[in-house]
């Protein structure tokens, strides 16, 4: 996508501003708690109908104001194909946010998909390195609904039947009678269905993704360094059905569903070596950077149209060496940064501009 | 807070499945403006209701009497039973005129979450209908989420050994819609199912 005109009222500590990106790099620049990462996050905001740092809704309207707006004219095909879409978010600190598509009121949120598209890297990222398996999954079935919105629903199904077969162990109290039993199984081949569905699906793309990142991550580290990604599933060896009768006295003892695509995760190795234990800080910074982009590329790749690149404090992550070999390599599409520090000359975008409390002056 | 009756039947319906506290409210002060004659119409059809009309006692339909309609009506085919969650799917099913045998309404659908299981349907009152009214072929009704799937699913396996014709609805494209606004499930569900062209 490409953003033409965003404007924005009562949105975190913005009163009222307007903004033009370039069609190519704009550069955020300004003090700490400025908000920068506010006007990161409205554009967000638009592609999701949700802030990327996990705020509640309320914490992104102006405290004393009684509504925010985001508002934003942009071409959903990229710049110059197609037709130019006017999305407009009211949030509302308490009740339902409204959105409309060109004045028209939005169905789901999930219709927004083909208009608003971003990807975003923020220093919390490390997370996908340092954090727990449920970052990496959300990594991989985030990219999954981007490149093939059908797995959307899948996901959705999985869920419920999640919740509906451990409600159902819960009640067994660890007995298995026999009516149990065969309302277990009616779960278990449900979830086997879509189990096995979304396992061949996350596999497929962390084989797609692999040497993305690798090239991405040897680009920013200016090393050939090996990076491997790999698919965790020990379940997917026989399938799930037979996974899950395995472990079904174990399921019962517990009351949770203890094997399948719930547990998933996914390693990544540098130089051969586990990067979460092994690698250092800057290695660690330059690998989660290196797999947001590899999945902007991807995603790009499978829609055929990339989405705008919104890059969050990007520069305290890395050394400058690393900045300027992330620099050469931006893929050339929309972006949007943020800094405190000075834009690095080898840079050279085509907009600055200054965040100030609140207000945008030209940089 | 308003004076005792008015605050009385805001709470009443309030707890109405999909009544907020706004249309409660708003609901209980047009009655209030009401003619008299016509409230009191609407309070005695919520009371004839209830005292006049109950679950037919074969099929579990609404039923004024001992059993409902359908099931009295000699002109049905009785041999083919189509198996639906609740009354309201019964009407939606009447709608099409496509369906001339009797229903079975199970009373919901397998849900853990919401203290659902088979005990609590009509699973068992369906089992001993087959032998007695000679069923040959069971229609598998329920909608198509995770629930209803698992449902037919459940009854499927139960009635497998049992020798009798087990079908399930198809699920696929809205008749008279466009194939490029169809969502993807959809879509992908009606590829899966397919079917040859006779030539």
């Amino acid at each position: 996508m490409r953003l033409r005109h965003l404007w924005l009222v009562d949105f975190r500590n913005f009163p009222s501003v307007e903004l033009e990106p370039a069609p190519g790099l704009t550069a955020l620049v300004g003090a700490n708690g400025e908000g920068k990462t506010n006007l990161l996050e409205a554009v967000a905001y638009l592609a999701t109908l949700s802030s990327f740092r996990g705020a509640p809704g309320e914490a992104l309207v102006r405290a004393g104001a009684d509504r925010a707006v985001v508002r934003a004219e942009l071409d959903p095909q990229g710049e110059g194909r197609g037709s130019t879409a006017l999305v407009e978010a009211e949030l509302h600190p308490a009740g339902r946010d409204r959105v409309l598509v060109n004045r028209q009121p939005l169905r789901r949120a999930s219709d927004l998909a083909g208009t608003a598209r971003v990807s975003v890297f923020s220093p919390d990222d490390l997370a996908l390195v340092k954090g727990g398996p449920v970052h990496r999954r959300r990594l991989v079935d985030d990219l999954l609904v981007a490149s093939s919105p059908r797995l959307a629903a899948v996901q959705a199904d999985l869920e419920r039947v999640l919740r509906q077969r451990g409600t159902l162990l819960r009640q067994a109290g660890g007995r298995l009678g026999a009516d149990v039993a065969t309302t277990l199984d009616v779960w278990d081949a449900k979830m086997s269905e879509l189990g096995d569905a979304l396992g061949q699906a996350r596999a497929s793309l962390v084989d797609q993704l692999e040497p993305l990142v690798a090239k991405v991550y040897d680009q920013v580290a200016a090393t050939a360094a090996h990076v491997a990604l790999t698919y965790h599933a020990p379940w997917r060896v026989g399938g799930l059905a037979h996974a899950l009768a395995a472990a079904r006295t174990e399921d019962l003892r517990r009351g949770v569903t203890t094997v399948g695509p719930h547990r998933d995760d996914v390693a990544f190795a540098i130089a051969g070596l586990a990067a979460r234990t092994h690698a250092s800080q800057g290695e660690q910074r330059s690998l989660a950077l290196a797999l947001r982009l590899g999945g902007h590329q991807l995603v790009a790749e499978a829609s055929g149209t990339p989405p705008m690149l919104l890059l969050d404090d990007v520069f305290s992550e890395l050394d400058a060496d690393r900045s300027a070999a992330l620099l050469v390599h931006l893929p050339m599409a929309q972006a949007v940064l943020t800094t405190t520090g000075p834009v690095p000359g080898a840079l050279a975008p085509e907009l600055v501009v200054r965040v100030r409390d609140g207000r945008l002056e030209p940089g | 807070m308003y004076a005792g009756p008015v605050q009385d039947l805001i709470d009443e319906l309030g707890r109405l499945p999909g009544v907020g506290p706004k249309s409660a409210q708003r609901i209980a002060f047009h009655l209030l403006k009401l003619p008299k004659e016509e409230a009191v119409r609407l309070a005695r059809a919520v009371i004839e209701m209830k005292e006049r009309v109950a679950l037919c006692a074969r099929c579990f339909n609404v039923a004024e009497g001992q059993e409902c309609g359908i099931c009295t009506d000699p002109r049905r085919e009785h041999r083919v039973l189509c198996v639906v969650e609740e009354p309201r799917d019964v009407v939606a099913v009447e709608k099409t005129h496509e369906f001339r045998g009797r229903y079975h309404v199970l009373q919901g659908a397998i849900s853990p979450i919401e203290g659902i299981g088979p005990d609590q349907l009509k699973v068992r009152e369906l089992l001993a209908r087959l032998e007695p009214e000679q069923i040959s072929e069971v229609i598998l009704c329920t909608n198509p989420n995770i629930e209803g799937e698992a449902t037919a699913m459940y009854l499927a396996r139960l009635l497998a050994p049992l020798g009798l014709r087990v079908t399930r609805i198809a699920s696929g494209l809205p008749v008279g819609g466009d194939l490029e606004y169809a969502d993807e499930l959809t879509l992908g569900r009606a590829l899966e199912g397919r079917r040859e062209v006779g030539a």
